[in-house]
């Protein structure tokens, strides 16, 4: 009988053919074998620019030229191979330094071996993706070498041989197939290959089989600044041996297993969720997760288990008797763990006596309380699915610094605080104390083991001096996760060939003019803050014979200059949003779209695609229209010049008169959105005034609100109103829409508690309507701004709103809350939102102006474009907020200003004010109000805080107090932030 | 059962291969002894998709592939237990091991060429294959993952050429190499959680395991074919043989002695295999199945003496032939020396006794194709 089994010794290409087998588990619980043949070829190239063996069969392009070499044919050299060399890192060192090879001082010409590349992709998602741009960057030079599929190099697995071991032959195997293929080059100095690892034993195993091998540390020693470079990498290993020889220290339970927590989470004995801290309290921890209608609180380090804000754990609710009130106390973790020493951590208590003492206050607290206190369910995280660490942004605690690590080289372990108030202390081991001391650093967290009081990290690379403003400015970018780096070539190149001299076409025939409508005889006009650069939308009005109004918005037609899925295209949905920071705004896309072709400035022709409604002088919408056209803007105003020219009675042009039309009209739309329930939400909003020449700040002013602002906006939000009502129509599945969520009634519980209590004061929140009816009761006739604090409080309570693809949620789930319309979406702002590009998109494919892109269709890429862009545009927001907190601070540096302010918070050991003029709030804390800390009575039920001893005061929520507002450098954060002293209380 | 299709043997024939294979010792028309098998060739893991195949050729020509695919499955659970899971509950190894199997976490199709899947024999072929394995349990509660979770088995069994024999001996001896080449992903969980798999296939362990010199340590079930003529009992037989056989049995036999101590020796895998070697196999008859031999159906010899054209009984002789045919028909019940008569009745109890030792016995025809099974290379 002739066996059925592939007969290696028969075919003459056998040799070329090896297989892989593995077990696959689905996400639905499936395990299936998995047999997958390897063809192994001859034609794959080493890539190196010596070699030009490879280069006669290397692979070409579509047009037939073949693809560049990557590597250089002089790389660069070092101490032990001043020859020039290659690199080969392992999975190992890619895990634990990708840092390292992000450097721009060395690191070039890498191997990055198939094997490597795909354990990585398995090992972290994240790194892998660093990985991939490293190998896309075309000076750094590292290339993809597929030694899988070259025959030489492919390393059948050996029986009993485990895979890590298989994985470490098949790099040894390329690193000798590299040099031997390498040495056959005639006449050229030949460059070494060198494989990086930090498995001590593969290293010895090269060695032996005489390869250049070595390790992170003894590598980055012979490069020039190595020194520096030592610090990024983490020691691993030493610190894993030390850590066998004395078990039992460990001071955190253990992880349970992913399949315990998995088996558990689907039982509904435990539940998975994002850990979130408390900004007020380092050491409360909260997690949502979809069985229960209100947050777990999880209290102390313990329960908190080494989970680092953001991450997705798993948790375990505890017995009923450990269940807690959150905590009506302030607890800052520099505050308490001032004096640790870095070095010699493990001999003290896992839970230091401070700690321990802020939690027998918090005890007595809650048992003191005689009226049945709520205590709230309480959880331990036992266990982490996914990190979520990303570089952080910090500072060197001064305090952590030994003598000995000012002055020498010698390494040393410090503490870093990070900006983000709620990230823990990260222990960092550098050898550059004194140099990073009052810098703002980039560095990530390596781990946390179970032994370690506070995460590990290494250094990654430094911004600059603490408070410069590219410092803090890039700090503060890095921290929100905005894309600021210039844009690449690939997206510039999408550009048009005539950069500013771009004109919109003369000759009507122009493909260009297809289908589009000649607007330009329009009184068209623009109206947007001072020195908007980038002009999204202008409009116009015109009176009909019949008595109605012809009423215009027009937005600028970036979908004509960004095709879908070109370079640019994915840059800007990358990208999301154009983030506004106080004296920077980083684009979405390249300024010769942003500020000139798309842009609607005056006097010139441009591109638009407008909505053209006919409306009632009532402000009902009659019919609406939706075109591309070629407007041409008469002027571009500021708000404020629009506002001087209606106001002024001599101006009886027909430019100004159609802006009296438009402002008649979107008073009467107001009413009727206000009428329906829309809400007027209130944050405190503040603008910065800079020097014109330094551009310092010099002062702070709350925005002022003009008629012609909400004129515009009003006339945004039927537009936007209208077009979603059109794509929703073409696109039942796919439309892109916005949508705003109805906030849990429970998100009010407290400030209605609050109201009522304070003020006797009832907040009804069964709908928008109700609420917004209820918010404009809650008036203080002694106090304007008593409203706007209710309102700025109720804001906070709501929802965040989101962008959705329409295929995703039910019809009723459209709703915008806020402002009470049925279905909503973005398109007025395609210049700096991508939300409104991809409308743009879509309604020009429901017009039958232009064929549906796949892209505009596929809603599995919709969905994800939403996900990317609604975490965007928060960290776009965030990020503004901060710019401005970071330049109120610089504005008042030096300065002390005595002013009013709110009492919005109220903690056992303290109150948090805000201060409307400057739109800031602070805590300030009991010990802040006297030279000796006062004895306070806390009342948790009217919310009272009463003082004696040595100041004696009384705050209550509401109240309106002096305060003295001075600046002052954080020294644990680093920023320069506003500190408040209590002058009186009112 | 029809258990073949009709052999074209005239009842000469028929009648004289019955002679001969009753003598003492029995003639065989292929000159193989009672209890001697046929040669066959086999081979294991001959498809790399699935989780255990073997592949075996019979002399005559006849071949059969078995492929084995598991799945992991949730066990449902019993009508009165209603204990919640409770993943703090630390569960021994033992009390998971204890949980009994189900008869349909097997599923077992045979395909013969020519028929189809729902002929009363290929249904009566995959019944009786599925019934050796399930007889004593021992094969079900291997599948056992934990309290929650179980792996269904799919055995595939396909005869590849033609029916030229009753395939039934062949398909379990496939069967019997597919199930020792299966390996099933190694669990890594641990308890009663949700299984979750080494990823890497090298480190599956056998679903018999096998000791550290690759001795196979538990053996599934094998099911015999075997056929009485006169008094005589042969073993693995023939097409021909068939066609003539007094009764055809379908007997499995189980090896006890290793299944017994499978359930304890899975951990440690280095049994002291001499001790058990001495002692022998512990063989236990699982069950025995009538089969409907196609002897049967064969048309009868007639008898010289019922024979019109030897002049016996002249039709037309007025009221004779009623008479007489009463006495035609009590000659054709009665055996006439040399004369096909094809086999009425059951098995005697007698020759059951008797087959039922000569397969068991020490050294007997079951320990034989242990044996013989033992020499193919599981790889």
């Amino acid at each position: 009988m002739a066996s059925l089994k592939r007969s290696l010794d028969a075919d003459p290409l056998a040799a070329n053919i090896s297989n892989k087998i593995y077990v696959r588990s689905t996400k639905s619980g499936k395990v299936q074998k998995i047999v997958r043949e390897v063809y192994l070829r001859q034609d794959i190239p080493c890539s190196s620019k010596l070699c030009q063996k490879c280069l006669a069969l290397a692979p070409s392009d579509a047009a037939g030229r073949p693809i560049p070499f990557v590597l250089s044919d002089a790389p660069a050299g070092t101490k032990v191979f001043p020859q020039g060399h290659y690199l080969v890192p392992d999975t190992n060192a890619f895990l634990t330094a990708m840092d390292l090879f992000e450097q721009e001082s060395a690191f070039y010409d890498v191997i990055v071996l198939q094997i490597v590349l795909e354990e990585l992709r398995n090992r972290s998602l994240p790194l892998y993706n660093r990985l991939i741009s490293l190998t896309k960057s075309e000076d750094k030079r590292f290339y993809v070498f597929f030694n899988e599929f070259r025959l030489e190099t492919h390393v059948p697995r050996q029986e009993g041989e485990s895979v890590n071991d298989r994985n470490d032959r098949a790099v040894r195997k390329a690193v000798s197939w590299y040099s031997d293929h390498l040495a056959r080059v005639k006449g050229k100095t030949v460059p070494a290959v060198v494989m990086l690892s930090n498995d001590r034993d593969n290293v010895r195993k090269a060695k032996q089989e005489g390869l250049n091998a070595s390790s992170l540390a003894d590598y980055v020693k012979q490069l020039k600044d190595g020194e520096k470079l030592l610090d990024m990498i983490p020691e691993t290993e030493d610190r894993d041996m030390i850590k066998e020889k004395k078990p039992g220290d460990n001071l955190y339970p253990e992880y349970f297993s992913m399949s315990k927590m998995m088996t558990g989470v689907k039982s509904g004995l435990l539940h998975q969720g994002i850990f979130n801290v408390s900004p007020y309290n380092y050491l409360e921890g909260s997690i949502r997760v979809p069985a229960f209608p209100k947050s777990l609180l999880i209290l102390g380090r313990e329960n908190i288990n080494r989970a680092v804000d953001g991450d997705l754990v798993v948790v375990e609710v505890l017995p009923k008797d450990q269940w807690k009130e959150p905590s009506t106390q302030v607890i800052e973790e520099d505050a308490i763990t001032k004096n640790e020493n870095p070095d010699a951590e493990d001999s003290e208590d896992f839970v230091s006596e401070k700690e321990r003492k802020a939690l027998q206050e918090e005890v007595k607290r809650t048992q003191s309380k005689t009226t049945e206190g709520h205590p709230q369910p309480t959880a331990r995280v036992v266990g982490v699915i996914k990190r979520n660490w990303r570089q952080y942004v910090g500072h060197i605690d001064q305090s952590s610094v030994s003598q000995s690590g000012q002055q020498g080289r010698k390494q040393d372990t410090v503490f870093v605080i990070p900006m983000d108030k709620k990230i823990p202390k990260i222990r960092l081991r550098t050898r550059q104390v004194a140099e990073l001391l009052g810098k703002r650093i980039l560095v990530t967290i390596d781990a946390w083991e179970r032994s370690s009081r506070h995460p590990v990290g290494h250094f990654v690379r430094s911004l600059g001096e603490l408070e410069t403003k590219a410092a803090e400015t890039e700090a503060l970018l890095l921290e929100y996760d905005v894309q600021y780096r210039p844009f690449p070539k690939t997206v510039l190149d999408c550009l048009p060939k005539e950069g500013h001299d771009w004109k919109v076409p003369a000759s009507m025939d122009d493909p260009g003019w297809k289908d589009r409508q000649d607007l330009r005889d329009l009184l068209i006009c623009s109206i947007d803050p001072i020195g908007c650069q980038d002009i999204d939308d202008a409009l116009h009005s015109r009176p009909l014979p019949n008595g109605n109004f012809e009423v215009g918005v027009h937005i600028a037609d970036v979908s004509h200059f960004v095709k879908p899925n070109n370079a640019m295209d994915m840059e800007a949905s990358i990208r999301g949003t154009t983030v506004y920071l106080v004296d920077k705004r980083i684009d979405m896309l390249p300024m010769l779209l942003g500020t000139d072709l798309c842009s609607l400035k005056p006097y010139v022709e441009r591109y638009a695609f407008s909505v053209i409604w006919e409306m009632t002088p009532d402000a009902d919408v009659v019919g609406s229209k939706f075109t591309k056209s070629v407007i041409k803007s008469r002027e571009a105003f500021s708000y404020e010049q629009a506002q001087l020219r209606v106001d002024d009675e001599s101006q009886q042009d027909d430019l100004t008169k159609s802006i009296r039309t438009l402002l008649a009209l979107s008073k009467k739309l107001k009413q009727k959105r206000l009428d329906a329930g829309a809400l007027s939400l209130s944050s405190p909003e503040v603008k910065v005034q800079m020097e014109s020449e330094t551009s310092d700040p010099i002062d702070v002013k709350t925005k002022e609100l003009l008629d012609t602002m909400s004129l515009v906006e009003e006339f945004m939000l039927l537009a936007n109103t209208s077009v979603a009502r059109r794509i929703y129509e073409a696109f039942p599945q796919t439309a892109i829409l916005r949508r705003h969520g109805a906030p849990p009634k429970t998100n009010f519980d407290e400030l209605a508690n609050q109201l009522k209590v304070k003020r006797g004061l009832d907040l009804s929140v069964e709908s928008s309507r109700a609420l917004a009816d209820s918010l404009d009761r809650c008036v203080d006739p002694k106090e304007p701004f008593f409203n706007t604090l209710v309102r700025i409080m109720a804001t906070r309570c709501m929802m965040s709103a989101e962008y959705f693809c329409s295929g995703t949620q039910a019809y009723p789930e459209f709703r915008h809350y806020g402002l009470a319309s049925e279905i909503y979406t973005h398109f007025t702002s395609p210049i700096r939102r991508y939300a409104d590009l991809m409308a743009h998109r879509q309604l020009a494919a429901a017009i039958e102006y232009e064929a549906v892109h796949p892209s505009v269709r596929s809603r599995g890429r919709l969905e994800a474009v939403c996900k990317n862009i609604n975490v965007r545009h928060r960290n776009a927001q965030l990020a503004g907020r901060a710019s401005i907190a970071y330049y109120v601070g610089q504005a008042l540096r030096g300065k002390a200003t005595e002013e009013d302010g709110f009492v919005m918070k109220i903690f056992s050991n303290g109150f948090v004010v805000l201060v409307p003029r400057f739109g800031i709030e602070s805590l300030i804390r009991l010990r802040d109000l006297a030279e000796t800390e006062p004895q306070a009575t806390f009342d948790a039920e009217t919310y009272t805080l009463e003082t004696s001893g040595s100041r004696e005061i009384k705050v209550e929520l509401f109240q309106k107090v002096r305060v003295r507002v001075t600046d002052q450098k954080d020294e644990t954060t680093g920023k320069r932030g506003v500190k408040m002293e209590l002058v009186s209380t009112y | 059962m029809a258990s073949q299709q009709h052999v074209l043997l005239s009842p000469a024939e028929l009648a004289y291969l019955h002679d001969s294979l009753s003598l003492t010792p029995p003639l065989r028309p292929d000159g193989r002894s009672p209890t001697q098998y046929r040669p066959l060739s086999a081979e294991t893991g001959i498809l790399p998709g699935t989780n255990g195949s073997a592949r075996i050729c019979f002399a005559d020509g006849t071949e059969a592939i078995v492929g084995v695919k598991a799945e992991v499955e949730k066990t449902r659970r019993k009508w009165d237990d209603d204990t919640i899971y409770d993943e703090n509950k630390e569960e021994t190894r033992e009390e998971a091991e204890g949980a009994e199997g189900s008869s349909d976490w097997v599923e077992l199709t045979v395909e013969i060429p020519g028929f189809r899947d729902d002929d009363s024999s290929t249904v009566f072929l995959a019944a009786m294959l599925s019934e050796a394995l399930l007889a004593d349990g021992g094969f079900v509660r291997r599948l056992v993952i934990n309290r929650r979770f179980h792996w269904k088995v799919y055995l595939d069994i396909l005869l590849i050429s033609p029916p030229l024999s009753y395939p039934l001996p062949l398909l379990s001896l496939t069967t019997h190499l597919a199930l020792l080449s299966t390996r099933l992903p190694r669990l890594k969980s641990e308890g009663d959680e949700d299984p979750f798999f080494d990823d890497d296939w090298a480190a599956a362990p056998y679903l018999y395991p096998r000791s550290s010199n690759k001795k196979v340590l538990a053996r599934p079930p094998v099911t015999l074919l075997v056929m009485a003529v006169g008094n005589n009992i042969i073993f693995d037989p023939a097409k021909e043989e068939l066609a003539v056989a007094d009764v055809a049995l379908a007997v499995s036999v189980g090896d006890v002695s290793s299944s017994s101590s499978s359930s304890s020796s899975e951990g440690e895998e280095d049994v002291d295999m001499t001790a058990e070697e001495q002692e022998g196999r512990k063989l236990r008859l699982l069950s025995i199945r009538t089969v409907d031999p196609p002897s049967r159906l064969t048309p009868p010899g007639v008898p010289n003496a019922t024979n019109s054209a030897y002049g016996h009984a002249q039709v037309g002789e007025g009221g004779k032939t009623k008479q007489q045919m009463p006495e035609a028909r009590a000659a054709e019940s009665e055996a006439v020396e040399g004369v096909w008569k094809p086999p009425r009745g059951g098995a005697k109890a007698l020759v059951m006794a008797a087959l039922v030792q000569k397969t068991l016995q020490r050294g007997g025809v079951a320990d034989e194709v242990f044996d013989a099974l033992e020499g193919v290379d599981l790889g």
